[in-house]
């Protein structure tokens, strides 16, 4: 562990705004951002606090993305600049594995999320701050990084204590002094606080935990829950769109130009004819069966396929539902009796 | 610098072949070279209008031209429909899992299948014809709506003489123009003869009629990790990352889309 002053870190990532595109959250009245610019601004940068709004995949996999042009067989997104990310939290990070499992298998990875993963640094940070639809612990998640940064920085008096989690981490800090017996202490501290935070929320909520969830969507497959929960759904997709784990996305070709063009973009398994077929055949004709495919797939599907939920706990699909769908509420509905 | 999995390779057409009322069969040249295997499928591309999922229906040992089988039913088969002798297209692939020919060898074979999915099993019947030598034994179950609709009905009926091929056909309805059954496919079913213990069941078609097809073979007691099923979700990537396709724990387009029954009989709605 080493610490960074105030000054060592505004001069480290000075220097990574030059070969990076840099993107530190930025906030007004509790709600964050991220800010993307070739030059860091010590005094906007929100480096504690809590996950921002938007998810982390918005700048590794892009909301529209064109992925193919003509026929040519060049990723169009080859020169897409590297990503420093300051400020990143453990949510996110998470959120990075089922991603990667997604994206960057070896015979068809997507050729820009591997290189921006390949080539970007992430800085994440400590949560110092929890929502109160904040709910990571109850999915095996800690409000700090524990695996997946480059360095975390945990803000104490005065600077922060850094931690490398790679190579590329140790090599950004080698030559910075160690963190002292007082400034680990604080950092501990600090955790603590916000751990305390997140499990008297879990608690006051009856939040289930990871281990009550296994096959708990196969148990209730056939329950009357999904009809409920879904019928204040108005399949906006916010859910999917603010997910940091959700991946679907939808392939479509247009003139551009004199040629043709493929585009990517983020598509939503709320919406009416994600799985319909040619013909007019939808598998989840009814909105509560796509809710309750939600569900399955990150509940049962991608803990069976990759080991582990496809959910970080971050809440964010709870904030942004107009329908006022709280996934919390419906994981307790899933390991109810009857 | 990474293969890009999103770009199509320039495809000729060659030509255009009427097969029904709704139903063409596209001949076409790839200008780099895309073998598949029987059962793998393509996606097939009109530049700037869109793309779809189809399963070749020629003899895979054709390097140089493949030949796609396609029904009218939507925009991009509309826009497919209107092509012509010259025009370009894109294609990508194969992509998914085709028939495991090899676990083939020394078994009873009964290949049954129905509508639009006669293309898919005209390829894996050429193949089976290939290494006839090496099957017990070699059955068709082919139907139709009607026999306007009989997919490729001149090359099949042909097939009715081949003395390495016990073959029986026929129509839900029938008119003046046909001589052979009429009822559903898995009225003919019935008298295949094969021995379960050593059989092997392949079905493609509409999904009810896969779905009655694997419920009459397990009748005659060919065992669920022996029939082979050729699914339709809404593949759109083709290697299991865009999540439309999704049957259980699998990708129908990375995973399949030839399942074996057993391998997907406990997933909720798979003839849906």
């Amino acid at each position: 562990m080493k610490f960074l002053d105030r000054v060592h870190y505004e001069s480290l990532l000075q220097t990574l705004g030059g070969t990076h595109k840099l993107l530190f959250p930025v906030g007004s009245k509790g709600k964050f951002h991220f800010k993307s610019t070739d030059q860091f601004n010590a005094d906007q940068a929100e480096i504690g606090g809590y996950r921002a709004v938007e998810p982390m995949k918005a700048f590794f996999f892009l909301a529209r993305e064109k992925v193919a042009e003509a026929f040519r067989p060049e990723s169009p997104g080859g020169g897409a600049k590297p990503l420093c990310v300051v400020g990143a939290k453990a949510c996110d990070l998470k959120g990075f594995s089922i991603l990667d499992h997604v994206f960057l298998d070896p015979e068809y990875g997507d050729p820009t999320y591997r290189k921006l993963r390949a080539e970007s640094i992430i800085i994440s940070s400590d949560c110092t701050d929890a929502l109160d639809t904040c709910f990571c612990m109850s999915l095996q998640g800690m409000p700090y990084p524990t695996s997946g940064h480059d360095i975390n920085l945990s803000p104490v008096e005065g600077g922060f204590v850094a931690e490398a989690g790679s190579e590329k981490g140790e090599a950004l800090l080698s030559g910075f002094p160690d963190a002292l017996p007082d400034q680990l202490g604080l950092m501990e501290a600090q955790r603590a606080r916000v751990m305390d935070k997140l499990l008297r929320t879990a608690s006051e909520n009856g939040t289930p935990g990871a281990a009550d969830l296994a096959g708990a969507v196969g148990r209730k497959y056939e329950s009357g829950l999904w009809k409920e929960e879904a019928s204040t759904c108005v399949e906006c997709g916010a859910c999917n769109t603010i997910c940091p784990t959700c991946h679907c996305f939808l392939l479509y070709d247009q003139k551009d130009g004199d040629h043709h063009g493929r585009f990517r973009v983020w598509d939503s398994c709320l919406i009416n004819d994600f799985a319909r077929v040619a013909g007019g055949e939808n598998p989840r004709e009814h909105l509560w069966m796509r809710l309750r495919n939600r569900f399955d797939k990150k509940f049962d599907f991608f803990p069976k396929v990759a080991g582990e939920f496809a959910c970080t706990g971050c809440g964010r699909c709870s904030s942004a539902c107009p329908g006022k769908i709280d996934i919390r509420r419906v994981l307790r509905r899933l390991v109810e009796n009857g | 610098m990474d293969k890009n999995p999103y770009r199509s390779v320039k495809t000729e057409v060659l030509e255009v072949i009427t097969e029904t009322p709704s139903i063409k069969t596209f001949r076409l040249r790839p200008t780099e070279p895309l073998t598949f295997a029987p059962g793998q499928f393509m996606e097939m591309s009109i530049p700037g209008v869109g793309e779809a999922p189809f399963t070749p229906s020629s003899f895979c040992g054709d390097t140089e031209k493949m030949d796609i089988t396609i029904v009218k039913v939507g925009k991009v088969t509309e826009a497919i429909h209107d092509l012509a002798a010259g025009d370009i297209i894109g294609l990508r692939g194969p992509y998914g899992h085709g028939y495991p020919l090899e676990h083939f060898k020394g078994r009873e074979v009964l290949v049954v299948g129905g509508g639009v999915g006669l293309a898919p099993l005209r390829t894996l019947m050429y193949s089976l014809f290939e290494m006839r030598k090496d099957l017990a034994k070699l059955v068709y179950r082919a139907g139709c709506r009607q026999p306007c609709e009989f997919l490729y009905r001149d090359e099949i009926t042909g097939w009715l003489s081949r003395p390495d091929l016990d073959i029986k056909l026929t129509a839900d309805q029938c008119d003046e123009t046909w001589t052979c059954a009429t009822g559903l496919v898995t009225s003919i079913m019935e008298d295949s003869c094969v021995d379960p213990s050593n059989a092997l069941g392949v079905s493609c078609g509409p999904p009810i009629m896969m779905k009655f097809v694997t419920f009459k073979m397990l009748e005659m007691g060919i065992p669920a990790e022996r029939i082979y099923l050729s699914m339709e979700k809404n593949m759109s990537c083709g290697f299991g990352k865009c999540g439309h396709c999704r049957l259980g724990t699998f990708y129908c387009c990375k995973d399949g889309p030839v399942f074996t029954y057993d391998q997907i009989k406990e997933f909720p709605g798979i003839w849906d």
